[in-house]
């Protein structure tokens, strides 16, 4: 694949010597130097080198890594650049023609404070006017110890302050006291509506394609909404426009592989990025032939491009597709489909003016089929999000800047079906669709008043129409509690208004600078959201039903308000910040008991709707640069909901409320051939309720639970996982490898996944009273499931 | 589906089990239970009144036997009273002969120290239970091989279509948590007339008996909830754990109640299944 490019490098070098050749013959004045390895000084033959206003003026460095170049109007900017290494641009003046000039190189997998440097600016959190955001190096969460080995995204925002999660392993986030479909997780700002593999375990993302992620713990700005609680902003990786580059990793459990370059030209490059999983091979090894004859994998693929049409103008097109499939047995399969696509279009209308435009599509599916000539049945459902944002941004003077613009979305829930195969004689299910149309305006704007105060005001002003195509239905009583309470329905046509809601939401932020170590920032926002997930266990599923506000559905929403100190110490290597905030939701909605929101076409008799609350402090130490990285987090938080229905209509800790939540991340860099890294975790056991008794009803003995719901916590939880990482220094080589070793749960701590009560007959936890023969004795029980208890991995990764 | 979770969990995940004491709280109060069944077959009407116990508490349940028990059939006056047989730890009619008649509603009362408890039920028409026929069937995914059993019927109603089937393996009564066969019109009825096939694989010379419960929305629900509690496995893909919702409301005094009163028709069938010729 890299051989093109590459071609047309060498044929550029060539074509440069040939160049460099005419110039020294005309000899109107050199510049010499010398180009060399920064990591071992050696000399690096073949470095091009040129004037950056020049591009002809190139030469080429000799054996030696010496070259010389014709001279040009002084000062002027020198680019030297070598294929695996970091560009370099030097600014020559005119005194520099009299000496040598050494240029260092440094490879590109070893320039982590440089990317440091160029993606975040060292005092960002003193000067900026964000609070509870945070921009997450894909460098930093590639040295982060990973569960099987696969860095994921999602599990090290985890690690984070202020982030919860549901339980071992998992991938749901649970920020600030939100549910996990509160986060609006977006990839190149198209939506992502289940991002998560193996039922959670793995999130969507293959680092290798990201480029960046930015976290936002609420206070987002006006021109994001559609979620209260956080907005997770990832970018794929733009392909570089110089040569082919790839980079992979060949793992436990999947390998991955992405290639990024020019495309066509310089003004338009590619990038496109695979994984896959292979668990079906490990189930082939199996002496269980049921076993082997499973099916079990994920895979991502990912890719996008860009083109520059013209000085201003720049059109992006990404597209990520992922999917999971279960197989058991050759007659019963689970898949479920990630595709989300978007296209992006930026024009700088002046200097100071911009504008952007994007288009997106995300579509979310699942399948089962259960292939039996008696008892089959197929089992679908898809639901879409389509939507178009226009922004304007004005820079008029470096104290005020303003943006504006708008956004349309249309969410289409399709019908759920259920429809029987073979002989099966059950009646098809199908329920109506659910349409929903939400049109935003939003504005805002920053301004500086002096050095010290700063403030960023916005508002978002959402107007929701649940629309049809579809059937709304009419109850007897505000509050519908049964089908049988239906007295009427009506039939709406594609796009005819069935419910209106409108909501306005606020968002301010004020920075003061205490000085340019030390600044103080408080926000103030409101967030709306109109599509959420009717569940009512912790951990998302691939089945879970999404529901739109509709008339008996209100929209949710919250307030946050936050405050942080921000400290930054020993020329910006160190950052310290604490941030308090409350957050107040409204209409948040559980489940009744026994509920059936899966086919039910009256979703809303099965709903109890309330308040919550939230509220908490965290505490970030971080370290970016240098040989050792990392952070120290502590979150004090609270988490509470008060719904009529639910506890006795008391307030009650939903499962993720975890009160004291601790952190340790640390990387170290040996040498430039080893490194290490390290994390720490340890949480509050999760809110649960335990039984206070048992009682025999219908011959079976049941465990008998407090009306008041999650009394009781498991265990505290804590962690440490640890990885070592050997590179290849080679660095005149095209290939670069390196070795991955992680050990997830290093001391093998056993943190409980689920405790089960239940009878434990014949004293074996594995008895089945149904299959395993007689019963000679019975009596309650415990059961503790966990999981991963020091759990090695190894990987391969290499870059080209 | 839950099993199908359940599997998947298992199969996913590197986990293991064992069994742990955790420092579960003490019940602190008497909670009466009452499991109370009005039906159309004598054998099967009794009222049981026990208290529920500290979950580790592994002694001899607390029976109540103290309390005074009856059935009123509202719209009349008839009340049907019932006294305490030490031999089957229940409450049973005095009048033996007493049974639940279609049409009719009844409410339970139990008074027990100074408490009392009620709880209605109405006894709904049956629906039509036609033949058990059976069939060899061979070993395929998700099923062992064995002979299994179609239960043929017919339900012409429009409203309370909740029922239950009981299934009874020479004299023993399957009662895993696999075992609450209950269904509702969700999935239409079509494929009762057109024969249910049981999940069962059963042996030649195996006896089995079928009943049909028709129930009342409440008591369908409750063992719909009483079955989520039984698959619930703590973690994070269950719902929290509640105790099903009783139908038995205090009147008077002060104290908790768990359990249910059902009235319901009972159909029967029974099948011998003779060997493959």
């Amino acid at each position: 694949m890299p051989k093109p490019s590459y071609f047309f490098s060498i044929c550029f070098s060539i074509l440069l010597l040939f160049i460099s050749g005419e110039i020294t013959a005309q000899d109107t004045g050199q510049i010499s130097g010398i180009v060399l390895d920064a990591i071992n000084s050696n000399p690096m033959p073949g470095a091009s080198i040129y004037w950056e206003n020049d591009v002809s003026s190139g030469v080429v460095s000799d054996l030696e890594g010496q070259f010389s170049i014709r001279k040009t109007t002084l000062p002027a900017k020198l680019v030297i650049s070598f294929i695996g290494y970091e560009k370099s641009i030097r600014t020559i003046g005119a005194n520099d023609g009299l000496k040598i000039v050494k240029i260092f190189l440094k490879p590109e997998d070893l320039s982590l404070e440089e990317i440091i440097i160029q993606e975040r600016r060292p005092d960002q959190q003193i000067k900026s006017l964000e609070t509870g955001k945070v921009s997450v190096l894909m460098e930093t969460i590639r040295n982060i110890p990973a569960l099987f080995g696969e860095v994921d995204l999602l599990r090290s925002l985890q690690l984070l302050p202020g982030v919860q999660t549901a339980g071992e392993g998992t991938t749901g986030l649970f920020v600030r006291g939100g549910s996990n479909d509160q986060n609006l997780i977006q990839i190149d700002g198209a939506p992502v509506y289940n991002a998560s593999h193996f039922f959670g375990f793995f999130s969507v993302f293959n680092p290798d394609a990201l480029d960046k992620v930015d976290l936002y713990k609420g206070n987002m700005p006006a021109a994001y909404g559609g979620r209260l609680s956080s907005l997770i902003d990832v970018s794929l990786k733009e392909g570089n426009n110089q040569q082919v580059h790839g980079e992979g990793g060949i793992g436990s459990i999947s390998s991955r592989l992405t290639l990024d370059g020019p495309l066509f030209s310089e003004k338009s490059t590619f990038s496109i990025s695979a994984r896959r999983t292979y668990a079906d091979v490990f189930l082939k090894l199996s002496g269980n032939e049921g076993i082997r004859n499973n099916r079990l994998n994920f895979h991502d693929l990912s890719a996008k491009f860009a083109f520059r049409l013209g000085e201003k103008d720049k059109l992006t097109i990404s597209s990520y597709q992922g999917a999971d499939f279960l197989g058991l047995e050759d007659s019963f399969g689970l898949g479920w489909t990630n595709w989300v696509s978007s296209a992006q279009w930026n024009r700088n209308i002046s200097d100071k003016a911009y504008f952007d435009l994007q288009v997106y599509h995300s579509k979310y599916n699942y399948k089962i089929e259960f292939d039996d000539v008696d008892n089959g049945f197929e089992w679908k459902n898809n639901l879409s999000e389509t939507g178009a944002k226009a922004q304007w941004s004005i820079a008029s003077q470096a104290d005020f800047q303003a943006f504006w613009g708008f956004q349309t979305q249309y969410y289409h829930f399709a019908p759920i079906e259920l429809l029987p195969l073979g002989t099966n004689t059950i009646t098809p299910i199908v329920t109506n669709p659910k349409n929903g149309l939400l049109n935003s305006l939003f504005v805002g704007m920053s301004h500086a008043f002096n050095s010290k105060l700063s403030t960023e005001v916005g508002l978002r002003a959402g107007f929701y129409n649940q629309v049809g195509r579809g059937v709304d239905y009419l109850y007897a009583t505000p509050s519908p509690a049964s089908s049988d309470d239906i007295i009427d329905s009506t039939q709406y046509k594609t796009l005819q208004n069935i419910k209106f809601y409108q909501g306005l939401e606020p968002r301010l932020a004020f920075r003061y600078l205490v000085n340019e170590q030390f600044s103080i920032k408080t926000a103030y926002n409101r967030n709306f959201q109109y599509v959420q997930i009717a569940s009512n266990s912790s951990a998302g599923l691939p089945i879970d039903r999404w529901i739109l506000a509709g008339t008996y559905v209100p929209p949710i929403h919250a307030d946050q308000i936050s405050l942080g100190l921000f400290h930054n110490f020993d020329q910006n290597r160190w950052e310290f910040s604490v941030e308090g905030y409350y957050k107040d939701f409204r209409n948040i909605i559980d489940l009744k008991n026994g509920a059936n929101v899966l086919f039910n076409d009256n979703v809303e008799t099965e709903i109890l709707t309330g308040k919550g609350w939230a509220y908490g402090a965290e505490f970030l130490l971080r370290k970016n640069l240098g040989k050792t990285s990392g952070w120290l987090a502590y979150t004090y938080s609270r988490t509470w909901r008060k719904i009529e229905g639910i506890s006795q209509g008391r307030a009650y800790n939903p499962r993720y409320d975890r009160p004291n939540d601790i952190t340790l991340v640390l990387n170290h860099e040996f040498s430039p051939r080893w490194s290490a890294g390290m994390t720490f975790v340890y949480t509050t056991g999760q809110a649960v309720s335990f039984p206070i008794g048992t009682y025999v009803v219908d011959r079976q003995i049941l465990p008998l639970y407090s009306e008041l719901r999650n009394e009781d916590r498991y265990p505290d939880y804590h962690r440490m996982d640890a990885s070592v990482t050997w590179k290849n220094s080679d660095k005149g080589k095209k290939w670069r490898g390196s070795w991955n070793f992680s050990i997830y749960n290093l001391y093998g701590r056993k943190n409980p996944f689920s405790y089960e009560f239940r009878e434990i007959y014949n004293d074996d936890i594995t008895f089945e009273k149904s299959d395993d023969g007689p019963v000679v004795s019975a009596r309650p029980g415990v059961v503790m499931t966990y999981l991963f208890t020091f759990l090695p991995s190894i990987t391969y990764n290499f870059k080209f | 589906m839950k099993k199908y979770w359940f599997w998947i969990s298992a199969l996913v995940l590197v986990s293991c089990q064992e069994e742990v004491e955790l420092p579960l709280a003490n019940l602190d109060q008497m909670v009466p239970v009452i499991e109370a069944n009005w039906t159309d077959q004598r054998l099967y009407n009794e009222v049981r009144v026990s208290l529920a116990q500290s979950y580790f508490d592994s002694g001899s349940r607390n029976v109540i036997s103290d309390a005074e028990v009856t059935i009123r059939e509202l719209g009349s006056s008839k009340i049907i009273r019932f006294g305490y047989r030490p031999e089957t730890f229940s409450f049973r009619p005095l009048n033996s002969n007493e049974i639940a008649k279609i049409g009719k509603t009844y409410r339970l009362e139990v008074k027990w120290k100074e408490h009392v408890f009620q709880a209605e039920g109405t006894m709904l028409e049956p629906p039509i239970l036609d033949s058990l026929t059976y069939e060899f069937v061979e070993k395929k995914p998700f099923r062992e091989d064995g002979y299994y059993i179609k239960v043929f019927g017919k339900i012409p109603f429009q409203n309370d279509n909740n029922y239950r089937i009981r299934i009874i393996e020479n004299d023993t009564l399957k009662n895993g948590r696999n075992d609450y066969l209950l269904f509702d019109d969700t999935f239409g009825l079509n494929f009762f007339e057109e024969g249910l096939q049981l999940n069962y694989a059963f042996d030649a010379g195996d006896i089995v008996s079928l009943e049909l419960y028709r129930l009342n929305g409440e008591m369908y629900d409750y063992f719909t909830q009483l079955v989520n509690l039984l698959f619930s496995d703590g973690g994070l893909f269950s719902p929290p754990p509640q105790n099903p919702n009783t139908n038995i409301k205090l009147i008077k005094g002060k104290s908790d109640v768990l359990g249910f009163f059902l009235v319901s028709p009972i159909l029967r069938e029974t099948v011998k299944i003779e060997a493959k010729q």
